[in-house]
């Protein structure tokens, strides 16, 4: 509920798809949130892996992985998710030893 | 001689009868008694679909063992004999000690924390406006 002050967040985020872009989406550069009048306020998102404190991310627990995995098996980026950096880096090593035993693919054939 | 922890996972041919696996299994065992490790724990998570295909297969039956090893040669014989057996078709093993090692510091260090900072009891603000909005309803 903190609407009444629009503080200028900086524009780390970066995540939201900004209407009125054209450039490619990589185009990001540090001018992100200074366009014109219209910013954007997100909800900080938080990582979910340290809201319940994880520490052990385990390659077995397909559910656990399978919302940080696109459908194709790209592993989703950070940006999306909003796991802090720690967390995706153990998730990544995580996916990576699923998809060796097939737990998870490593591209999903049509 | 540290010991070491391993999670060993190996996928069957779904058409292999639960004996052969049982067999399998138990030769694991003895050989890791033979080179000074140990299974710890034998989970047969059954027949599951797997991601991809392997070796034709779209289901296989997934068997997951817990381990302690003092060395390395032990796994290389398991693996070797996991590659011999003709109803495997994929097996991997990973070594964990480093990551529960990392675990339990991680956990330690925020029992330390707790304990050295109690929280503060959150009671006081948040039972503040409650009585409030009982006298203005009322």
């Amino acid at each position: 509920m903190s609407e009444q002050q629009p503080v200028p967040r900086p524009s780390h985020a970066g995540g939201p798809p900004r209407e009125g872009r054209s450039g490619p989406p990589g185009a990001g550069g540090p001018p992100g949130g200074r366009r014109g009048k219209r910013q954007y306020f997100r909800k900080k998102k938080v990582c979910r892996f340290c809201v319940e404190k994880v520490d052990f991310i385990d390659y077995k627990k397909v559910e656990m992985l399978q919302p940080f995995v696109q459908e194709r098996g790209k592993i989703l980026p950070r940006r999306m998710t909003g796991t802090c950096s720690k967390h995706q880096r153990w998730l990544g090593v995580a996916v990576k030893r699923a998809r060796n035993i097939a737990l998870l693919p490593f591209a999903t054939e049509l | 001689m540290a010991e070491r922890l391993y999670d060993l996972i190996f996928i069957c041919m779904p058409t292999t009868p639960e004996e052969e696996i049982t067999k399998i299994v138990s030769t694991l065992e003895q050989t890791a008694s033979e080179h000074g490790g140990k299974v710890e724990k034998v989970e047969k998570w059954g027949t599951r679909k797997m991601a991809y295909r392997v070796a034709k297969q779209r289901e296989g039956f997934y068997v997951y063992l817990a381990l302690h090893s003092t060395q390395g040669a032990l796994i290389k014989e398991l693996e070797r004999r996991l590659k011999v057996s003709d109803a495997v078709i994929k097996y991997m093993t990973v070594r964990l000690d480093e990551e529960i090692k990392r675990q339990q510091k991680l956990v330690a260090h925020r029992e330390h924390r707790a304990r050295r900072r109690p929280r503060k009891p959150a009671a006081a603000p948040a039972a503040g406006p409650a009585p409030e909005q009982q006298a203005a309803a009322s």
